[in-house]
C-alpha cells in the first residue's frame, strides 16, 4: 500500500519536508517506513511501529488513530503531528 | 512535617493585603489553613476571595467591585513555570468570573511582599501607582504617566522607584475601560476577560511591588531533587513544540483540518496560512527565544518586524492566539500587519483574541451595511490597524468594538447577535467548535466564557477517544477532566505547557504540594479540590445572574456546517444533549443548578 504522509511541526522539521510517501498496510508498518526514510524521525517521533509520546496521527483529516494495527488503505493520506493543540 | 502552631504553613505567609483605594488604607487579614487547603492560591483562592468580598453583585467597573491578585504555594520555589499570579475579577465583557494569569517576576516579587493575594477595592481619587513595599502600601500620582503605552508606563516606574521593584501596568485601553484592556507585566499579560478596565475603573494606572519576605518549604531537599527532575524533563521531546515552533505551529494543523476560524468563522481554512506559519516566518525573518521568569521551557518566539536583512526593528512575540485572531479571523494575510498588530495590543493593553474576534465580526456587520465604517473590510491590513488603534484611543467607531462583540451586536440589531463570536460575551479562540465538538462543549460551558485555557477539551478532540465532527455524551465527562486538571493547574499555579511531561499529574501535583506544604495531600484530595474550584466559579456566576440559557453557542455555529467542511456540523440539540450531561456529570441539575448545600 502506498500512501501520502503530510508532516505538520516538529515531525516536519525532523524529515525536512512537508510531504512524503510511505508504504504499508498498517500504521505500524507505515510508521516503520517513515523512519527508515528519516532517521531524525526515529529520534523524536517515531518508536519502531509505534507513536513516540506526544505525537499523533490523523487519517484521511477525519479521525486520529495511534494503534500500529491501523489498517491504511492504498492512496490513503496520513497526517503526522505533535499531539498538544493548545496555545 | 507540620508547622507549629501559629507559624504559616510553608509555601505560604498566611494571609493577604487588602487595600481600599478609596481611603488609602490597608489591612492585612488572615488566611486559615483550611482555606488556604481548599482553594490553594491562584484562581481557586482568587475566587474564593471575591466571593468573601460579594464581587459577584457588584457591577464589574464599580468602586465595590474586588479585583485580586493572587499568587500561590508555588511562587518562588525551584519548581519550573510556577513564577506565576492570576488576576481574579468580575468580568466587565461577560458580567461573570474571570480568572487570568500571567507570569515572571511580578509573581515572585509580590510574594516576598509578605502576602498570599492583594485584593483591591475601592477607588483612587486620582490616576495613581498602587506601591506596595514590603508590608507597607501607599499610592503615588500617575498622572504624567495616564495615556502612556505598557513598556513606557513599566520603564518609567522602575525609574522612579527603582529596578528592583516589579510593575504590572493598564495601556490607555485599560484607562478607557475598553471591556477587553489587559494588565501587563514585562511582555506578559493577564489577558481574557477584561481585568484592565476594572483597575482602570479604580485609578490604577500600575501595581509596583518589591519585598524581602521569603516562604518556608516543608521539605527542602526533596523539593530540590523534584524539581531538578521536572525541569530535565522540560528539555526533553514533551516540549519540544514549544521550544522549537512556539503555539504558533498550531497554524497549519488546523487549517489542515479545516477548523481554523477565518472570516469571523464563515470559513475554517485560510488560503494565506503558509504565508503567516512559524515555518515561513522564520525563514523570513530574525527570530530569538525567550522565557518568563523561572521557566525552563521557553516557549515564547519572538519575531522581528523587519526581514532578516532589512532594518533591525524591535520583536513581537508570537502566539498562535493572536496569530489566528489577527490573521485568519480578520483574513489578514499580511505577515507584517499581523505582527504590528500584535505589537500594538500589547502596547495600547488589548486581549487579543477579542480585539480580533470583535473586529472580525464588525467586518462583516459593516461589509452587510449593519455598521458604517465602509473602510473596514475583510483582509484589509490598514483597516485592522486602523479599528486598533480607534479601540486604544478611543476614536473614531474605537468606543463601539470597545464594547466587545456581544455588546456591539445587541446595539447594531439585525440578526447581528447570531454571528457574534462569542459565549457569555467572551470571544472565542482559536478552534472552530463544529469540527472540535467536545472543544464545543468545553466553550458552551466555560464559567469565564469561550475559553481554551479552562477547558482543555480539544486534547479529546485531538485523540481516539471521540469522532471529532460527531461527539456524543460520552465526552462529557472526558472535557470536566481537562476542566479539573486546569483549575488545578492555574491555582497551584503552574504552565499548562507542562501538562505532558506528567504521567500523572494529580499525583504528581499531590506530590509537589506535600513537600512545598507538608500537607499529607493525596491525588484523590486534589481531584475533589479541582471540582470544588470549578464549583465556586459556577456559585459565582449564579450569584451573578447565569442562566441555563447562557452555556451555549453562537447560532451561527448551531445552524451552518464549517463552509469547507460540510461533516463538521453541530445542532443546537447535540450540544443541548451534551450540557446536560456534562452537568449531570458535576453532579449539578441537567440545567446545571448547584444542589442545595
Amino acid at each position: 500500500m502506498l500512501v501520502t504522509v503530510e508532516l505538520f511541526g516538529i515531525p516536519r522539521m525532523r524529515a525536512g519536508v512537508a510531504k512524503t510517501t510511505a508504504e504499508g498496510a498498517c500504521l505500524g508498518e507505515v510508521l516503520d517506513s517513515l523512519a527508515r526514510q528519516f532517521p531524525a524521525l526515529a529520534e523524536d517521533c517515531i518508536d519502531g511501529h509505534c507513536l513516540r509520546p506526544g505525537y499523533t496521527v490523523n487519517l484521511r483529516g477525519e479521525r486520529f488513530v495511534t494503534d500500529p494495527k491501523t489498517p491504511i488503505a492504498d492512496g490513503d493520506t496520513l497526517l503526522l503531528l505533535t499531539l498538544d493543540a493548545g496555545g | 512535617m507540620m508547622p507549629k502552631k501559629n507559624e504559616p504553613t510553608p509555601g505560604y505567609h498566611g494571609c493577604y493585603l487588602r487595600v481600599d483605594l478609596s481611603g488609602n488604607t490597608s489591612q492585612r487579614i488572615s488566611l486559615s489553613e483550611s482555606m488556604l487547603r481548599e482553594y490553594l492560591g491562584g484562581s481557586g483562592l482568587g475566587v474564593a476571595l471575591l466571593l468573601a468580598e460579594e464581587t459577584a453583585i457588584a457591577d464589574p467597573l464599580s468602586a465595590e467591585a474586588a479585583i485580586a491578585f493572587v499568587f500561590s504555594p508555588l511562587v518562588g520555589s525551584p519548581l519550573t513555570t510556577s513564577a506565576k499570579f492570576a488576576v481574579v475579577s468580575k468580568s466587565p465583557l461577560t458580567g461573570r468570573i474571570n480568572d487570568s494569569l500571567a507570569s515572571s517576576g511580578f509573581a515572585l516579587a509580590g510574594k516576598r511582599t509578605g502576602h498570599d493575594a492583594l485584593v483591591l477595592v475601592g477607588r483612587a481619587t486620582a490616576p495613581s501607582i498602587l506601591v506596595i513595599d514590603d508590608e507597607q502600601m501607599r499610592l503615588e500620582p500617575a498622572g504624567e504617566l495616564w495615556g502612556m503605552t505598557n513598556s513606557e508606563a513599566q520603564r518609567r516606574v522602575r525609574e522612579r522607584l527603582g529596578l528592583d521593584f516589579q510593575v504590572a501596568t493598564i495601556g490607555p485601553a485599560g484607562e478607557r475601560l475598553v471591556r477587553f484592556a489587559t494588565i501587563s507585566h514585562d511582555g506578559r499579560h493577564a489577558g481574557r476577560g477584561g481585568s484592565g478596565a476594572v483597575l482602570g475603573a479604580k485609578n490604577i494606572k500600575a501595581i509596583a511591588v518589591r519585598g524581602s519576605q521569603q516562604c518556608g518549604w516543608a521539605d527542602p531537599t526533596g523539593l530540590a531533587q523534584f524539581a531538578k527532575q521536572l525541569s530535565e524533563k522540560t528539555f526533553g521531546p514533551a516540549t519540544a513544540k514549544y521550544r522549537e515552533l512556539g503555539t504558533a505551529s498550531n497554524l497549519l494543523v488546523f487549517n489542515r483540518l479545516n477548523v481554523l476560524p477565518t472570516r469571523n468563522f464563515q470559513q475554517g481554512t485560510f488560503s494565506g496560512a503558509n504565508r503567516l506559519s512559524p515555518e515561513q516566518l522564520g525563514t523570513a525573518r530574525e527570530r530569538t527565544r525567550t522565557s518568563c521568569a523561572a521557566c525552563t521551557i521557553g516557549c515564547e518566539h519572538i519575531y522581528s518586524l523587519g526581514t532578516k536583512n532589512g532594518k533591525k526593528s524591535d520583536g513581537v512575540r508570537l502566539e498562535y492566539e493572536n496569530l489566528f485572531a489577527l490573521g485568519p479571523l480578520c483574513e489578514v494575510d499580511d505577515p507584517d500587519v499581523v505582527l504590528k498588530s500584535s505589537q500594538r495590543c500589547d502596547e495600547l493593553g488589548i486581549d487579543t483574541i477579542s480585539a480580533g474576534g470583535t473586529i472580525a465580526f464588525a467586518m462583516e456587520c459593516a461589509e452587510r451595511g449593519y455598521l458604517d465604517a465602509p473602510w473596514l473590510r475583510f483582509g484589509e491590513g490598514p483597516a485592522l490597524l486602523r479599528a486598533l488603534e480607534e479601540i486604544g484611543t478611543g476614536t473614531g467607531i474605537g468606543p463601539q468594538l470597545a464594547q466587545g462583540s456581544r455588546r456591539l451586536a445587541l446595539e447594531l440589531g439585525h440578526d447581528t447577535i447570531d454571528f457574534a463570536p462569542q459565549v457569555k460575551g467572551l470571544e472565542l479562540p482559536g478552534y472552530d467548535p463544529r469540527g472540535l465538538q467536545t472543544m464545543a462543549l468545553g466553550f458552551a460551558v466555560g464559567p469565564r466564557g469561550a475559553d481554551h485555557n479552562r477547558s482543555g477539551a480539544y486534547e479529546v478532540d485531538f485523540s481516539e477517544a471521540v469522532d471529532r465532527r460527531n461527539v456524543g455524551p460520552e465526552a462529557a465527562a472526558l472535557a470536566i477532566e481537562t476542566e479539573d486538571r486546569a483549575a488545578l493547574m492555574d491555582s497551584l499555579i503552574l504552565c499548562k505547557f507542562l501538562r505532558g511531561v506528567f504521567a500523572d499529574f494529580f499525583s504528581e501535583a499531590a506530590e509537589m504540594l506535600q513537600l512545598v506544604t507538608g500537607w499529607e495531600v493525596s491525588a484523590d484530595e486534589l481531584r475533589t479540590t479541582a471540582q470544588r474550584i470549578v464549583t465556586a466559579k459556577k456559585r459565582f456566576n449564579i450569584l451573578a445572574g447565569w442562566t441555563p440559557a447562557e452555556d451555549t453557542l453562537p447560532k451561527r455555529m448551531l445552524h451552518q456546517p464549517i463552509a469547507d467542511d460540510p461533516q463538521a456540523k453541530l445542532s443546537p440539540e447535540q450540544l443541548q444533549k451534551l450540557v446536560t450531561a456534562y452537568n449531570i456529570a458535576r453532579g449539578w441539575s441537567p440545567e446545571g443548578w448547584l444542589p442545595e448545600p
